[in-house]
C-alpha cells in the first residue's frame, strides 16, 4: 500500500506528517506544475472548475509514481466539490489507472462513517498494529505541523510588504516551511518553528512604510493554494500590500468538526451576518462569506479586496455579481480574478500592479 | 372578479416547468399574470453577472417586466425534491434580480425547499398570497385548483410539445392537440427544462427536429422510479435533482426505446459540465452504446445554422442505424 494525497497549499505537509509518523508508506505527488495542470485539463472539460483539474493532475502524477491509495477530503452540497470524487474515480478508471479511494468525511454523519468503514475494510488488512497505534500520534503531529505552517505563512504576510530586498521573505518562508516538513518529533518541530519564525523576523525590513491593507476572499481552494491562484498572495505582498485571508485549512477543519468556539469561526459568523443585506439565503460554499468579508473589511478600514474564483464556479459567480455592487455601496475597490488553466501569470501580475497603484492613489486622495 | 393588480413572471429558468401552476394560482386570486416576451432575434441580453445563459435571461426578462407590473414573482428555489437540491445559483437568483432592477419593483421571493415541510410549494405560495393580502382559505382553494390544472397540463405535455408551435407550448389557452401525426424517429431530448424549451437558448431547435421527422420525447414523462433505476448505484451521491434527472433519463433512454438521444447543455453550467464528463466516461467503460448520442452546448453566441447542420447529420446517423439493424430496439432490450 502506498498512500497519496493532493497538493493543496500546505495540506500535503499535514497528510505527509500523518503517514510518516504512522509509518504508512506514501508518495507525495510532484509539486504542482504546468504539466500537472495540463494533465488535469486534458482529462476533464472546459467548464469544470480549476481545483478539480489540479487535484486530478496531482492524482495522475502520483499514481504514475507508484501510489495506489488516494486519500481525499470530501465535501458536501451544494457546490461541485462534493461530487469531485464520483467523477474523478470514473476518469481515473477510464484512463486505466488502478487505485483505491479513501474519502475523509467532511462531516461526521452515519452515512459518512459507513462509507468510510466500507472503504477502509480492505485497507485495514494491510495495516499493521504499529500503524494503527501510531495513527493518533500521527494526527497530532500533522495538526501541529499544519498550525506551524500557518503561523509561518501569516508571519510572512506581515513581513513581505516591508522587506527591503524583494523576494527575500519568500525565500526564507520556503526554507522555514521545508524545515517544518522535515521535523520528525514534536520537540524538533517546536525548535524548527522557533528557528523559522526568527529567520522570517530577521528579514531586513523598512518599518517606515505604511503598507496597503488588502483582504483576499473567494473560493477556498483558490484562496489557499498558491499554485491555483498563481501566487497572488506573494505578488501582492511584494507590491507592498499587507494581505489578510480567513480561509486556512485549520479554519475549515475546525468548522467541519463543529468546533465553533475559535475566534476565526466567530469571524465567519460576522461575515455571514454582514452578507444578509445583499443575499437572503445561504448560497453555499464561500459565497456569502466573500460578500460579507468584503463589507466587514471596508468597515475595518482596509484599502481593497481581491476576490478569487475558478472559472464557472457556481456559488462565486453569484458572489462576483453582487460584489460589484458592494464595492460601489461601501466605497471599497474590489478586484475579481477568474482563474482557469490558461497561462495568465503575466496578466495577473499586471492586473495586481494596476490595482495596487490605484489603491495608492485613492489613499493619497483621501 | 375585478383585477387586483399585475404579477410578472419572467420567462426563464423553472418557468419552463411550473408556469401553469403559478399562473393559475395567481389568476384564481384575481391577479393578472404578465409574462415577459421572448428575446427574439434582435433582443438584447442584459449582462449583470457572468453566469450561464439561462441566468442571464432571467435578468433580461425581469428588466423587461419591471415597469409593467406591480410585483415580480421569482421564488427562491432551493430544492424541488424531497431529498435533492437545485443548483446553488437559484438560491441567489432573487437577490441578483433585486440588485439588477435596483429595487424599483417588489419581488415575491418566498423560499421553496421541499426538503422541509415549512417550505413546501403550498406554504410558499400561501406566504406569497399573504403578502398580497389573501386569506389562507382563498389561497388553499386557489392552490388546489392550480395543482389540478398543472397535473392535467403535464399529462398532455408530450402531445403539446409535438403538436403545437413551440412558441405556444406555454399558452395555456391553446388546448393540447388530440393526436399527432406519426413520425419516423423517436428522439429523446434531455437537459434542464430551461435549455430544452426556451427558444432563445436553443434557437428553436425542437421545431427543427420536428420538421426532420423526429418525435420529441422529454424526461418530463418519466416517473421517478424509471429515472432512479439507472442511477441507483450512485444514487445518493448526485445531490442535484436536475442532475439526477439528466443522468437517470439519459441512461434510461440509451438502454432502449428511442432511436437517438440529444443532450442540450448551456455553456458554463457547472452541473452539466461535471456530469457530462461522468456520463461520457461511464458509457465508455460500459463498452459504448448502440443508440446515437448528440451533445449540443449552447450559449448566446451559438448560431442556428451550426445547430441545424449537426442535427441534420444526426438524423442521417439515426436513419442509417435504423436501416442497418431494423430491430435494434429489440436488440437493446435482451430481456
Amino acid at each position: 500500500m502506498k498512500v497519496t494525497f493532493p497538493h493543496l497549499g500546505t495540506m500535503h505537509i499535514f497528510c505527509k506528517a500523518i503517514a510518516e509518523t504512522a509509518q504508512i508508506p506514501y508518495v507525495v505527488p510532484p509539486e504542482t506544475s504546468r504539466k500537472t495542470l495540463t494533465l488535469g485539463a486534458l482529462h476533464s472539460n472546459e467548464s469544470i472548475c480549476l481545483p478539480f483539474k489540479i487535484i486530478l493532475g496531482n492524482f495522475i502524477e502520483a499514481l504514475q509514481l507508484g501510489a495506489d491509495t488516494i486519500v481525499m477530503v470530501g465535501s458536501g452540497p451544494p457546490c461541485r466539490l462534493g461530487l469531485y470524487d464520483l467523477v474523478q474515480k470514473v476518469i481515473l478508471e477510464d484512463m486505466g489507472l488502478r487505485y483505491r479511494w479513501l474519502t475523509i468525511p467532511p462531516r461526521l454523519t452515519w452515512q459518512a462513517i459507513w462509507k468510510n468503514y466500507e472503504e477502509t475494510k480492505e485497507l485495514k488488512k494491510e495495516l499493521s498494529w504499529k500503524n494503527i497505534l501510531l495513527f493518533p500520534y500521527g494526527l497530532r503531529m500533522g495538526w501541529k505541523k499544519m498550525m506551524a505552517c500557518e503561523a509561518l505563512e501569516k508571519l510572512a504576510m506581515k513581513v513581505r510588504p516591508r522587506e527591503v530586498q524583494k523576494g527575500e521573505t519568500q525565500k526564507r518562508l520556503k526554507k522555514a516551511l521545508s524545515g517544518v516538513d522535515e521535523a520528525r518529533t514534536l520537540r524538533m518541530l517546536d525548535e524548527t518553528l522557533q528557528r523559522g519564525t526568527a529567520l522570517l523576523q530577521e528579514t531586513e525590513q523598512d518599518f517606515s512604510r505604511a503598507p496597503l491593507k488588502i483582504a483576499i476572499v473567494g473560493e477556498l481552494y483558490t484562496v489557499m493554494d498558491p499554485h491555483i491562484n498563481r501566487g497572488v498572495e506573494q505578488k501582492l505582498g511584494e507590491l507592498g500590500a499587507e494581505v489578510t485571508r480567513t480561509s486556512w485549512f485549520s479554519t475549515h477543519i475546525l468548522r467541519s468538526l463543529r468546533k465553533n468556539k475559535a475566534d476565526q469561526t466567530s469571524e465567519r459568523i460576522r461575515f455571514f451576518e454582514a452578507s444578509k443585506a445583499y443575499l437572503g439565503y445561504d448560497v453555499g460554499a464561500e459565497c456569502n462569506l466573500s460578500i460579507g468579508e468584503a463589507i466587514v473589511r471596508s468597515q475595518d478600514g482596509y484599502d481593497g479586496v481581491v476576490h478569487l474564483m475558478p472559472f464557472a464556479c457556481m456559488p462565486e459567480t453569484t458572489a462576483s455579481g453582487i460584489l460589484t455592487r458592494v464595492g460601489k455601496d461601501w466605497d471599497i475597490p474590489i478586484l475579481t480574478l477568474i482563474l482557469d488553466e490558461q497561462e495568465i501569470e503575466g496578466r495577473i501580475q499586471t492586473l495586481l500592479e494596476a490595482f495596487v497603484e490605484m489603491l495608492q492613489w485613492k489613499r493619497k486622495a483621501a | 372578479m375585478e383585477e387586483k393588480g399585475r404579477i410578472g413572471i419572467p420567462r426563464a429558468l423553472m418557468f419552463y416547468r411550473y408556469f401553469p401552476l403559478w399562473k393559475v394560482f395567481f389568476e384564481e386570486l384575481g391577479w393578472r399574470v404578465i409574462v415577459s416576451d421572448g428575446l427574439g432575434k434582435r433582443g438584447k441580453l442584459v449582462y449583470f453577472e457572468d453566469s450561464c445563459l439561462p441566468m442571464k435571461l432571467l435578468i433580461t426578462h425581469s428588466m423587461d417586466l419591471k415597469e409593467k407590473v406591480d410585483h415580480l414573482f421569482i421564488p427562491r428555489l432551493v430544492s424541488l425534491h424531497r431529498s435533492y437540491i437545485m443548483c446553488p445559483k437559484f438560491r441567489g437568483a432573487p437577490d441578483i434580480v433585486r440588485l439588477a432592477t435596483e429595487g424599483t419593483v417588489s419581488i415575491l421571493d418566498e423560499t421553496i425547499d421541499l426538503r422541509m415541510r415549512e417550505h413546501s410549494t403550498l406554504r410558499a405560495l400561501l406566504k406569497t398570497g399573504k403578502r398580497l393580502g389573501v386569506t389562507e382559505k382563498d389561497g388553499k382553494r386557489a392552490f388546489q385548483k392550480a395543482e389540478r390544472f398543472f397535473l392535467n397540463f403535464q399529462k398532455g405535455w408530450e402531445d403539446r410539445i409535438n403538436g403545437l408551435p413551440l412558441k405556444q407550448v406555454f399558452h395555456l389557452e391553446s388546448p393540447a392537440p388530440a393526436k399527432n401525426e406519426e413520425k419516423p424517429f423517436r428522439v429523446a431530448f434531455i437537459g434542464h427544462p430551461y435549455n430544452l424549451f426556451d427558444t432563445d437558448v436553443n434557437k428553436d431547435i425542437l421545431s427543427f427536429a420536428r420538421s426532420l421527422g423526429m418525435r420529441i420525447i422529454t424526461p418530463d414523462g418519466l416517473s421517478e422510479k424509471e429515472i432512479n433505476a439507472q442511477v441507483s448505484e450512485f444514487s445518493k451521491e448526485i445531490y442535484w435533482s436536475s442532475g439526477r434527472e439528466i443522468v437517470g433519463s439519459l441512461f434510461h433512454f440509451l438502454s432502449g426505446g428511442v432511436d437517438g438521444v440529444v443532450f442540450l447543455t448551456s455553456f458554463k453550467c457547472g452541473i452539466d459540465a461535471l456530469l457530462q464528463e461522468f456520463i461520457r466516461r461511464r458509457l465508455k467503460l460500459k463498452g459504448g452504446v448502440s443508440i446515437p448520442l448528440l451533445v449540443l452546448s449552447l450559449d448566446e453566441h451559438s448560431g442556428r445554422e451550426g445547430l441545424t447542420t449537426r442535427l441534420e447529420a444526426f438524423r442521417d446517423v439515426i436513419e442509417q442505424q435504423k436501416i442497418r439493424n431494423p430491430k435494434h430496439e429489440i436488440r437493446n432490450n435482451p430481456k
